[in-house]
């Protein structure tokens, strides 16, 4: 639907102006014929407008170009049409045909300029094409090979026998190599679909890989096997290889009259439903599932590749494992556990243990009653209650925990570490540990601790350890070229372990005294 | 743990080892000696002066040389204790002998005299390294009690009856304004790029900035390309995240942040910042904004790349999907 929607913007892109502007339009037609050796090559680039290249018997190369441009106003016109130049070069080896355009925003605010190249080459050239926006590149006959790139617009390789490399970002990709594919051939898209059609009897190895899409085919795919996401079979007796790649589309591979509906896929192991109570290991691969709910009853499990992840409530336990995609869950009763490939985590209040593990992404706990262990590759953690243990890990990032009611042990690679601990809390083991950043304890007043501070700094005038609690010694020594200062001491009377760690940042150990606010009489 | 002290010395322990080095110095009585010894040791080291060797000495000791014979025979040398310690104690004495010698020769340094660098008068009040005021400028009231240090009292032409008193002070200043003024904008930028001894962290900063900023009517490019430079140089990884979260809410975008967006999809060594950023250039792209080829390249190769994270990958084919035709 994206494809189609794209493919008519662009249309309208190339049609609109015209359209709105009749009288400020330009229409211009060229033809050139240049001599080509049968084995030589043909080279297009242009970036917006269509190409159409057909194989032929002539040696030679013969060009019709149409150049419209359309602007606001008569001088854009003409300044587009100078500024739209078409070029060639080359000899009977290598013909070049260049169309050169402007960078924006001349182009997009006054005029617009589509070209569009009919072509005829010697069947056996090799050809390469390169554009930016188009609604069609169409290359037939050919018996050489055949490189595309370009960012929208559909391919369609008719009736090539050579090998074909084709890369683009947002076009569909068709591809009909003559009956029997007879080379190795690599097409790739990022958002695009892929269609092969081929003769019954066609034999090749089939790669394919996607993240999101699915592989599909009307001939008997023999062999099939998963790599990860990376699908290999053999198509009746194998042959060369075609190497399919996209990354969010479908991958077809269609027997000649044939239609998409009936291809099926060739994944071995059916999509699993979207929520079951058994807690059994999830097979992969999986197609990519959004999951959103307000209410899950009894205990959860849900995986998927790719997918966004949104509950309510889970009346039991969770288990939530995404490749990529963010997990909200409001409301787990039971233990959650929760495992991203990537992908920002938030999760509400938990009364079980809490497992909270992404790869990359900012992870946010509303309440953790029963504390847990929360790990991120990179990024920002934030705990708002804590009534348990936490353990917290960060690649990089802040973090912080507010309303610690257990002990808290945080440590991140990089980024500032808050820990306030709750006001009924009197004593309680804490480490924070900063590679590169500051470490903020807040506790009260009443406090009591064993604490062992200490910062590694190349600047000791401005990282310094202060605390609002009186009993720490520090001290200060210059170890080469930074400096090591190190506090501890027993304040109040002593108390658990606390140890904080903090390199290129202060310490700050907050202990306000509480303000009574009384009513004025 | 004696066998670490060098290493301590050099910081090329890693960071456990260091510490647990620094933990037995603390503890041990004869290990914190010795580790005393070896620290001022290596200070007297670093603060001798480098002494150069007379040419005459250097040839005569090249020609020595050069001129000893090639041994037949590889004779195995063991190591003598006394003979290291007395050649560590000979190589200080030498040391600290040539220094003393070098620096009873070397002429004394002589600092040519530099004028003080007039900044012209701003219309009301700018923010400077240095300044040289006329005392009719300054008010006679000394408002609270600034501190005042390294006060130098300066009279360059005893004929002319001026004088002059410089000095560093240490006043607070509060700058009001709208946040769209070209002033209160420069400001920031610079204490954006600027600061490391801000009381709270930088990252608070950024948040501030982020929500006075976000605002249509407030947006400046000169913020952007403040929170560009910080992506770019901050070593901090948490404070590369605010920054690339700063950027995705700023209304206003030029080349440069997008381009320090790209280069944080690109190579930025934290995850999250990589995610931060392509979430970022996804907007960007979704917005209407226009990607180079440069940009549209990089996203092509995230989404191909088959070690990054697979967040990534997808949100770099979402931001390709949503490119316009420039």
């Amino acid at each position: 639907m994206k494809q189609v929607a794209l493919l008519l913007f662009v249309a309208a892109i190339a049609t609109t102006p015209a359209a709105m502007a009749a009288n400020f339009s330009m229409t211009e037609r060229f033809s050139f014929e240049y001599p080509l050796d049968a084995d030589g090559s043909v080279w297009v680039d242009n970036p917006f407008g269509n190409i159409e290249i057909i194989g032929s018997d002539a040696a030679s190369v013969s060009v019709n170009v149409v150049k419209i441009t359309s602007g606001v106003d008569k001088a854009a016109i003409i300044e587009g049409r100078t500024l739209t130049q078409l070029g060639t070069r080359g000899d009977h080896r290598v013909r070049e045909l260049r169309t050169a355009v402007p960078d924006v925003p001349a182009r997009t605010m006054r005029w617009q300029s589509f070209v569009t190249y009919s072509i005829r080459a010697p069947r056996t050239a090799h050809i390469k094409v390169s554009s930016t926006y188009s609604d069609r590149i169409h290359i037939a006959d050919i018996t050489s090979d055949v490189t595309v790139k370009n960012v929208a617009g559909e391919i369609v390789l008719n009736n090539i026998r050579g090998r074909v490399v084709v890369d683009s970002v947002n076009g569909n990709i068709t591809f009909n190599p003559a009956g029997r594919p007879m080379s190795s051939s690599q097409l790739v898209t990022v958002n695009g679909r892929i269609l092969i059609s081929v003769a019954p009897d066609a034999a090749f190895q089939w790669v394919a890989d996607t993240i999101q899409g699915d592989f599909k085919a009307t001939l008997p795919v023999l062999h099939p096997q998963f790599n990860g996401r990376t699908f290999r079979g053999s198509v009746n007796s194998g042959g060369p290889t075609i190497t399919t790649s996209s990354l969010m589309g479908d991958v077809f591979v269609l027997r000649t009259g044939t239609t998409l509906s009936q291809a099926r896929s060739v994944r071995v192991t059916p999509p699993q439903e979207a929520s079951q109570a058994s807690m059994a290991p999830v097979a992969e691969p999986l197609l990519a599932r959004h999951f959103q709910a307000p209410v899950v009853e009894g205990n959860w499990q849900f995986a998927t590749n790719i997918g966004n992840i949104g509950v309510g409530e889970v009346r039991g336990d969770a288990r939530v494992m995404t490749g990529a995609g963010q997990v909200q869950l409001s409301l787990v009763t039971g233990e959650c556990n929760v495992t991203s490939r990537g992908g920002e985590l938030e999760l509400g209040d938990i009364y079980g243990p809490l497992t909270a593990r992404t790869d990359a992404g900012s992870i946010t706990v509303s309440s953790a009653r029963s504390g847990g262990t929360v790990i991120t590759g990179g990024g920002t953690i934030r705990v708002m209650s804590a009534g348990g243990p936490m353990t917290l890990r960060s690649g990089g990032g802040d973090i912080v925990v507010r309303q610690a009611h257990g002990p808290v042990s945080a440590e991140t690679r990089s980024g500032d570490v808050t820990v306030s601990l709750a006001s009924a809390s009197r004593t309680e083991t804490v480490e924070a540990h900063t590679g590169r950043g500051n470490v903020v304890l807040n506790v009260t007043p009443r406090f009591g601790a064993d604490i062992d501070a200490t910062i590694i700094t190349s600047d000791p005038d401005a990282n310094s350890i202060e605390s609002d609690l009186n009993g720490l010694n520090i001290r200060r020594e210059s170890v080469g070229r930074r400096t090591r200062i190190h506090a501890t001491g027993k304040v109040n009377g002593g108390g658990q372990r606390v140890s904080l760690y903090a390199e290129e940042g202060d310490i700050r150990i907050n202990a306000p005294v509480p303000v009574v606010v009384s009513p004025q009489p | 743990m004696r066998e670490s002290m060098p290493l301590l010395l050099v910081e090329a322990l890693d960071p456990s080892d260091r510490e647990a080095t620094h933990r037995h110095i603390e503890s041990c009585a004869a290990c914190a000696e010795e580790w005393a010894a070896c620290r001022d040791t290596w200070k007297l080291m670093g603060e001798l002066p480098v002494v150069e060797v007379p040419a005459r000495v250097r040839q005569q000791f090249l020609s020595q040389v050069l001129r000893a014979p090639a041994e037949g025979n590889v004779v195995p040398l063991h190591r003598r204790r006394e003979m290291r310690w007395f050649a560590q104690a000979a190589a200080v004495v030498l040391l600290v002998g040539g220094s003393y010698y070098a620096g009873h020769r070397a002429s004394p340094v002589v600092l040519a005299p530099t004028d003080a660098k007039i900044v012209s008068a701003s219309p009301s009040f700018s923010i400077a390294e240095t300044r040289v005021l006329p005392a009719a400028d300054v008010s006679p009231t000394i408002e609270g009690r600034p501190n005042i240090d390294n006060v130098q009292f300066v009279d360059a032409d005893p004929r002319d009856g001026q004088i002059g008193l410089s000095f560093d002070i240490t006043s607070h200043v509060t700058v009001t304004g709208s946040p769209a003024e070209k002033s209160m904008v420069r400001l920031l930028s610079y204490v954006l790029a600027s600061e490391d001894r801000m009381k709270p962290s930088r990252s608070r900063a950024i948040d501030w900035v982020r929500d006075t900023y976000s605002a249509p009517n407030n947006a400046d490019p000169e913020i952007a390309d403040a929170m560009a430079k910080i992506l770019r140089n901050e070593q901090h990884a948490g404070v590369r995240i605010r920054a690339v979260e700063t950027l995705k809410t700023l209304p206003s975008k030029g080349d440069n942040p997008r381009d320090a967006l790209i280069e944080a999809l690109r190579s930025d060594p934290n995850p999250a910042v990589r995610i931060k950023a392509v979430d970022a250039l996804a907007k960007l792209a979704g917005s209407g904004a226009q990607l180079d080829g440069t940009a549209v390249d990089t996203l092509r190769q995230k989404a191909a790349q088959d070690d990054e994270n697979l967040y990534v990958r997808v949100k770099a084919a979402e931001a390709l999907s949503k490119i316009r035709p420039q």
